[in-house]
C-alpha cells in the first residue's frame, strides 16, 4: 500500500487548464454548500433560542402562577385561623357568662323544677364549650401550636374520672361497663388531653353500642431505666362496628362514619382525629380494629414519666379553708373586666365569701384604684380597652418598686391562654393565671397560692412568693 | 455518494498513475460533475462506478481488484484522519462490531442525509466473527478491501472466507473471518 500524498519531485509543476477547472469548480461548490449549512445552522439557531425564551418565559409564568397561588392559599389558611382565634373568643366570652351565672344561679335558693332546667342549661354550655374546644385544638394542631402540659398526675384517678363521666349514660343504655386499671401510679404528661382521648373513645363505644358491653383496660407498662412508662388505653365494645370503607376515614377530621352518622348520632367529627394527633404528639399512637356486627377495639398508647405522689389534699377543702381564712382576716380585691358579663360571672362566683370586691372596666382605672385603695389582690383581665392587663401589671410594678411598697399579688384572667402567654404574664410581674371561663374552685386555687400565708408571721412578708416560716409563738 | 469517496479514488489513482494520466481518463469519461469533485458534495453513486471502470481498462486491472486496493487504501485514511475509532479496540474483530453503533453514528452526525451499507457481525467463536455487508451499491470488493486492511493494521493474522449472497438489487457479502494461523 502506498503512502497517500507523498511529496511531489517537480518544485514548480505546470497544472492543465481542465485540471484548474476542475479545482475551482470543485471548491465553488463546496463553497455555496458552506453557504447553505451556514444558513441552515443560522436557522435552526435562531429556532433554538426562541424555543429557549420561550420556555423560560414558560417557567416564569408557572412559577409566577405557582407563587400567587400559593400566596393566596397561605392567606385563606392564615384568615381561618384568624377566624377561628376571634371565632373561639367571641363564643368562649359570652359562653363564660351563661356558665358562670349557671353556677352563680346554683347558689339562689331554687326549686327543684329549676334546679333541673340549670342542669340543663350547665350541660349543654359544657358539651358546647367542648366543641368548641375541639374546633380550636384541632386548629392548633393544624397550625403546629398545640402546646401539651406535663404535669404529675394520678392515672388511677384520671382513668376513673372518665368512668365516672360515663358510667350512667352507660347505665341508661344498659351496657355492662367495665374499666380495669393495672400497674397506676403517680404518673408526669398531660392529664387533661390525656381524658379527652379515653373520654372520646369511651364516648363513642357507649354511643354505638346498643346492647352488649364496653370494656375499658388501662396497662400501664414498668418503667424503664429512665423513668419512662408506656399506657396502653384499650377500648373495647359489643357494638355495630365499623366497615373496611369506613375504616380508612376514621381518623379524617369532619368525616365521621358518613352523614348518616352525623344525623343520628350527632357530634362534630373531630374527636378521633385529634385523639389520635394528641397521642401522636404523647409519643403514641391510634389504632382501631373492628369486625362489622361484632364490634370495634380502640387502643391508644402514649408515653409517659412516673412521678412522686404529693401529699393528699381534700376536694373542696380549698374552698373551706379559704372561707375560714377570711373569718380570720379579710381581704379586698380590685378586679380588671371589661365585659359586663364577665363582671357578673366574677361577683357571682366570689358572692358566697366574705371579701370586698371591687371591679373596674380596664387596666387604667385599675391602676389608679390600685394606688387609691391598697387592695390585698388584684384578678387583671389581659384584653381590655384604653389599657390592658399586661401594661395595667407592668405599671404597678414600676410604682410598686419605685415607692418601695409591697408586691400587690396579680392574677391574670386569660381567656384560652396559651402556655408561652402565660409565661409572658408571669415574665411581666403577674404572680398566677386563670383560665375562662372561670371556675370557682380555680379561682379560689389560685388566689390561695399568691396570698401570704395565713400566719401571724406572714405580715412580715412583703412578697407573697417569699418563703415565710410561721413561727412559733 | 459522499464525495470523499471520490476524492480519495482521485487522490488513489493519481499516486499510482499521475495526474496526467487522471486527467485524460476523467476528460474521455462521461460525467455530469465534469470531473469535479469535493469531500463534503454528494455525488452520483454510477459516477464512481464509471470512474472504477475507466482506471481498469486503463491499467489493465480488473474491477474487483482495482475496488479491493482502494478498500486498503481508503482504510489507510481513515485510520489517518480518524485514528480514535482504532486506539481503544483490542483487535480488528472488535473494530468490526463497532462500525454500526460506533463508527457510522459519528458519521451521521457529520453528514445527516448519509446513505450507509449495514454490516451485521455475529460472533461465532472467541476468535471468529461473521460479518455481513449489505447495500444497494456493488461495491462488495471495495468493502473485501477494507476488511483485509483492517487486519493487516491489527497485524493478526487471520483467514477470510467470503460468501456473495447478492440478490434482489443489494449486494450482500458475507465475511467469515477466523483470526490465528
Amino acid at each position: 500500500m502506498t503512502d497517500p500524498a507523498p511529496p511531489r519531485p517537480d518544485p514548480a509543476p505546470t497544472v492543465s487548464r481542465a485540471r484548474y477547472d476542475r479545482e475551482r469548480r470543485a471548491r465553488q461548490e463546496a463553497e455555496s454548500l458552506l453557504e447553505a449549512k451556514s444558513r441552515e445552522l443560522y436557522v435552526v439557531n435562531q429556532r433554538l433560542m426562541r424555543q429557549a425564551e420561550a420556555l423560560e418565559q414558560a417557567v416564569r409564568d408557572r412559577t409566577a402562577d405557582l407563587e400567587a397561588a400559593r400566596a393566596q392559599a397561605e392567606a385563606a389558611s392564615a384568615a381561618k385561623s384568624v377566624f377561628l382565634a376571634s371565632m373561639s373568643h367571641e363564643i368562649r366570652t359570652p359562653l363564660n357568662g351563661v356558665l358562670g351565672m349557671a353556677a352563680a344561679l346554683g347558689d339562689t335558693p331554687l326549686s327543684v323544677a329549676q334546679r333541673d332546667m340549670l342542669a340543663v342549661i350547665i350541660d349543654s354550655g359544657d358539651m358546647l364549650l367542648s366543641v368548641l374546644n375541639d374546633i380550636l385544638d384541632l386548629s392548633k394542631i393544624e397550625a403546629g401550636r398545640f402546646e401539651l402540659e406535663d404535669v404529675p398526675f394520678d392515672l388511677a384517678e384520671a382513668v376513673r374520672s372518665v368512668e365516672r363521666m360515663h358510667a350512667l349514660k352507660a347505665e341508661e343504655k344498659g351496657l355492662d361497663f367495665g374499666v380495669q386499671v393495672r400497674g397506676a401510679g403517680w404518673v408526669r404528661g398531660d392529664p387533661n388531653r390525656l381524658r379527652q382521648v379515653l373520654g372520646n373513645l369511651v364516648s363513642n363505644a357507649i354511643k354505638f353500642t346498643e346492647r352488649g358491653l364496653v370494656r375499658v383496660l388501662a396497662d400501664l407498662s414498668p418503667p424503664d431505666a429512665a423513668g419512662g412508662v408506656l399506657l396502653r388505653l384499650v377500648v373495647a365494645d359489643t357494638g355495630q362496628g365499623i366497615g373496611d370503607d369506613r375504616m380508612a376515614q376514621l381518623f379524617t377530621p369532619y368525616a365521621q362514619g358518613g352523614p348518616a352518622v352525623a344525623r343520628q348520632y350527632g357530634g362534630t367529627g373531630l374527636g378521633l382525629s385529634i385523639a389520635r394527633q394528641f397521642c401522636r404528639m404523647m409519643g403514641g399512637d391510634l389504632t382501631a380494629e373492628s369486625r362489622p356486627g361484632f364490634g370495634s377495639t380502640f387502643t391508644a398508647t402514649v408515653r409517659l414519666a412516673v412521678a412522686e405522689a404529693p401529699p393528699l389534699a381534700q376536694p373542696g377543702a380549698v374552698e373551706r379553708d379559704f372561707a375560714e381564712r377570711l373569718r380570720r382576716q379579710p381581704l379586698s380585691i380590685l378586679a380588671a373586666e371589661d365585659n359586663g358579663t364577665n363582671q357578673l360571672v366574677l361577683k357571682g362566683l366570689l358572692r358566697r365569701f366574705d371579701l370586698r370586691v371591687d371591679i373596674v372596666p380596664n387596666g387604667r382605672v385599675a391602676v389608679e384604684a390600685w394606688h387609691r385603695d391598697r387592695p390585698d389582690l388584684i384578678l387583671m383581665d389581659v384584653q381590655m380597652p384604653l389599657m390592658n392587663g399586661i401594661e395595667a401589671t407592668q405599671a404597678i410594678r414600676r410604682a410598686e418598686a419605685e415607692a418601695r411598697r409591697p408586691r400587690t399579688p396579680i392574677i391574670a384572667l386569660s381567656a384560652n391562654a396559651m402556655r408561652h402567654q402565660i409565661e409572658e404574664y408571669l415574665a411581666v410581674g403577674m404572680d398566677g393565671n386563670v383560665t375562662k371561663p372561670i371556675r370557682r374552685a380555680e379561682l379560689i386555687e389560685a388566689i390561695v397560692a399568691v396570698l401570704p400565708r395565713p400566719a401571724p408571721a406572714a405580715r412580715a412578708c412583703d412578697r407573697p412568693d417569699a418563703v415565710c416560716t410561721p413561727r412559733a409563738g | 455518494m459522499k464525495g470523499m469517496v471520490f476524492v480519495e479514488l482521485l487522490q488513489m489513482a493519481e499516486e499510482l498513475l499521475g495526474e496526467d494520466v487522471v486527467d485524460d481518463v476523467l476528460d474521455r469519461c462521461d460525467l455530469s460533475t465534469g470531473g469535479a469533485y469535493n469531500a463534503v458534495g454528494n455525488y452520483p453513486c454510477s459516477e464512481l462506478m464509471t470512474l472504477v471502470q475507466a482506471f481498469s481498462s486503463h491499467v489493465g486491472t480488473p474491477v474487483p481488484e482495482l475496488q479491493r486496493r482502494f478498500g486498503h487504501w481508503m482504510h489507510a485514511r481513515f485510520v489517518k484522519s480518524y485514528p480514535g475509532f482504532f486506539t481503544d479496540k483490542p483487535d480488528a474483530l472488535s473494530m468490526f462490531e463497532s462500525i454500526e453503533d460506533e463508527v457510522h453514528v459519528e458519521v451521521r452526525k457529520l453528514y445527516p442525509d448519509v446513505e450507509l451499507p449495514r454490516f451485521e457481525t455475529e460472533r461465532i467463536a472467541d476468535q471468529a466473527l461473521r460479518l455481513t455487508y449489505r447495500s444497494s451499491r456493488p461495491l462488495s470488493d471495495f468493502c473485501h478491501g477494507l476488511v483485509e486492511a483492517c487486519l493487516d493494521h491489527y497485524g493478526q493474522p487471520a483467514q477470510v472466507a467470503r460468501r456473495d449472497l447478492s440478490g434482489g438489487g443489494e449486494s450482500v457479502a458475507e465475511f467469515t473471518v477466523r483470526l490465528g494461523g
